[in-house]
């Protein structure tokens, strides 16, 4: 590896750097960023030009680690003049650098697109010059790939923190997705590891896209025909494991981005070593994947399931239980509220069920207007009822008789496997470990204070 | 009471004909079944009837189904004859007789029903599929700047698949070749796309790939091992995510062309 990136970087010296090489440095160093949707935005195409988009958002492969590949995600350039600790492309580190043409962006997505590869251009970069400067250099990648290349599929942008306002409004007339990214959960996270970087000056372009797009949605109200400023919506990512929050602070700045900044999405993206700096974890295990496993979840329960992050952790529970997922540990801690009368209670209340999703919630909710339901037709309707048996009645009824009781509960609750995205049998103790390493009590005086406001 | 099974072609044009033959000769629907195939086993007391194919009987029984149940519940039901699954015809005969006799326009969210559920998954299971192939198909660019697929789904999803690529690709001359049914679709320049069997496709033409085509498969592919972290590694996920019988037919995996086409290979279901 060594060697090869001494002939990569003696190569960039001496002559132009072929477009496989460059691929290869910048979208190795793009790959952290975990922003892999493309949703957010059905778009019809218009006839004559090439691309579409759709909400629901389209993978088009997975990579080796199992996340999804849906954009063409690359830096323009991982030329960068600051310095942040946890990343590959910081000032201090000796990699090889290089940096794209606009041109040579746009013929990559056009001929990435038309053989379906892609959905669209995931377009980040290292800081050039200033961030002013870098924002002017992705604005005329993406201003080609629009007007001159004629590419309607789909754009996601970072905005750069700092960057003139100006600009950023421009990129977002052509962009569908923005996203500022957040890098740590806490303003004291980022002072350490981030020092060029000022959580001010991130909420700022974040604040700014959110306003602009209330403002794009109230012209559509008045003019239909009216252009629209990052019509997917906004996301952001944080790193998880780098810094000493609990997993409460974190789903408190995640439920304040989604309430006061309206986020579309927020990322959260395990913490990978790959710089030897003293101020970051060791991090023995690997990175914390169990860990953002369970913040996901977390996350999907504040979207879809009508959660608040306070009713999942508190000050005396600030982190999530390693065995169970954030919503069985949020039945068992709750038994006053079961069983539950799958013919009567309400959809809201309803999808707190452990075994109960969205989907088959909606069924049952169609379902019961036309017959009372009993458990062969829940089972029929994809409840997993190894899980909700303990907590639902059917007309009057428990599945088996059962007591309901947090350990009895808990304890055949284990033993129903839970379906993980990756091996358990060695990561769990490791992951045990970590979050000990971790999780240094919370002191209020950490939450976010800037978000709160 | 004697049991009567109605053995139809598998297309739509099939099963609902049969279904319209089921109902004008006053079949007693607990006791009658519509089959696309053949019984492995015959039954005593059945009687099996082979039924012919008629556009007009079929096309009564779509107006009547949009008419009454509405668009949803016809889609519902054309994924689910989409599937291989030989209890397709069956089950919507049986959905649709019961949306009549109860005169249930909604009769696609009563769960409580066997022959409902039925559907349902069927036409998931479709749905998946159209899902995926959207984003796991391949364009391959021939020397004639013609852009060809080739594609194994489990169901006969190509009408699905089109008008997604039609309406994203315009400018483009495209075909998706379905290698399982020997089917295809054809989408010229600035007209509509089109069906068409096999038997028509000038199979020389296919060979040829474009100058450029192997470069940018190979960027690609170097651009898919790039953007994995390695310190997640995790097959058995992409594999999950990702089946194999879909990485079969896409060139990052198979790490060069993809197998091109090949009439011998392929299995008529029908
Ligand atoms: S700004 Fe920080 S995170 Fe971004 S490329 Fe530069 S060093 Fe890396």
């Amino acid at each position: 590896m060594q060697i090869e990136n001494e002939i990569i970087k003696s190569v960039s010296v001496n002559q132009e750097m072929s477009i496989k090489e460059k691929l290869g440095i910048l979208s190795d160093a793009a790959k952290y960023d975990v922003a892999c949707t493309s949703s957010g935005v059905d778009r019809k195409g218009n006839g004559t030009d090439m691309g579409n988009t759709v909400a629901g958002g389209i993978c088009h492969s997975f990579a080796a680690d199992g996340r999804c590949i849906s954009l063409l995600k690359i830096l323009f350039t991982n030329e960068c003049i600051y310095d942040c600790k946890y990343c590959l492309n910081r000032c201090s580190n000796d990699v090889p650098r290089a940096s794209f043409t606009p041109d040579e962006v746009c013929e990559l997505t056009m001929e990435f697109y038309r053989r379906n590869y892609i959905e669209g251009l995931f377009l980040s970069s290292g800081i050039i010059q200033s961030p002013t400067y870098t924002m002017e250099q992705i604005y005329e990648a993406i201003l080609k790939l629009r007007k001159v290349y004629h590419f309607m599929g789909y754009i996601h942008v970072k905005a750069i923190p700092g960057a003139d306002p100006m600009l950023i409004q421009r990129v977002g007339m052509l962009a569908d997705r923005m996203s500022v990214n957040l890098e740590l959960p806490t303003a004291e996270g980022l002072k350490s590891l981030a020092p060029n970087k000022h959580r001010k000056n991130i909420l700022a372009p974040m604040r700014q896209i959110q306003n602009g797009i209330t403002e794009s949605r109230h012209d559509l109200v008045l003019y239909r025909n009216a252009p629209k400023f990052v019509p997917a919506g906004q996301s952001t990512q944080m790193i998880i494991g780098a810094t000493p929050e609990s997993d409460y602070q974190i789903m408190a700045v995640a439920e304040n981005l989604y309430r006061k900044f309206d986020l579309k999405r927020v990322f959260y993206s395990a913490f990978v070593h790959v710089n030897e700096d003293k101020a970051l974890p060791a991090l023995p295990g690997g990175p914390p994947l169990l860990r953002e496993h369970r913040l996901y979840q977390a996350d999907w329960l504040l979207r879809f399931y009508g959660f608040q992050a306070d009713e999942l952790l508190s000050e005396e529970k600030p982190n999530f239980n390693i065995l169970l997922d954030p919503k069985c540990d949020w039945a068992l801690r709750h038994l006053e509220f079961f069983p539950m009368e799958i013919n009567r209670i309400d959809y809201q209340m309803m999808l707190r069920i452990p075994g109960i999703g969205v989907k088959s919630a909606q069924k049952i909710v169609k379902a019961r207007r036309m017959a009372k339901l009993d458990f062969t037709d829940l089972k029929r309707i994809g409840v997993v009822l190894k899980r909700a048996l303990y907590f639902i009645t059917c007309n009057g009824r428990m599945m088996y008789p059962t007591k309901i009781e947090e350990d009895y509960i808990t304890r055949n609750l284990l033993s129903v496997k839970e379906r993980l995205p990756f091996d358990v049998g060695t990561v769990t103790y490791k992951q045990l470990s970590l979050f000990d390493d971790v999780n240094i009590p919370s002191q209020s005086s950490v939450m976010e204070r800037v978000l709160t406001h | 009471m004697e049991k009567r099974v109605l053995i139809c072609e598998d297309s739509l044009e099939g099963i609902f004909s049969a279904i319209y033959d089921a109902y004008a000769e006053k079949c007693v629907h607990d006791f009658t079944r519509i089959q696309t195939r053949e019984s492995e086993n015959l039954e005593l007391f059945t009687s099996y009837e082979h039924m012919v194919s008629c556009n007009e009987k079929a096309v009564k029984v779509i107006r009547m189904i949009l008419n009454q149940f509405g668009e949803e519940t016809y889609l519902y039901f054309c994924r689910a004859l989409a599937t291989e699954d030989a209890e397709k015809a069956n089950a919507v005969y049986h959905v649709l007789q019961k949306g009549i006799s109860e005169q249930n326009r909604r009769i696609m969210e009563k769960f409580s029903e066997e022959c409902v559920n039925k559907v349902f998954e069927l036409s998931r299971y479709t749905n998946n599929e159209i899902m995926h192939l959207r984003g796991f198909l391949r364009f391959q660019e021939l020397e004639n700047g013609v852009l060809f697929a080739r594609i194994g789904p489990r169901n006969n999803i190509l009408t699905f698949l089109a008008p997604h690529f039609a309406d994203r690709l315009p400018g483009e001359n495209f075909i998706i070749y379905d290698d399982t049914r020997g089917i295809c679709v054809i989408h010229p320049v600035g007209r509509e796309w089109f069906l068409m069997d096999d038997r028509d496709m000038n199979e020389s033409a296919l060979e040829h790939f474009s100058e450029k085509e192997l470069e940018y498969r190979e960027l690609f592919t170097f651009f898919c091992e790039k953007i994995g972290i390695e310190e997640r590694r995790n097959p058995g996920l992409q594999r999950q995510m990702c089946a194999l019988h879909f990485q079969k037919y896409m060139s990052e995996f198979t790490g060069n062309v993809p197998p091109i086409y090949d009439k011998s290979k392929q299995i008529k279901t029908n």
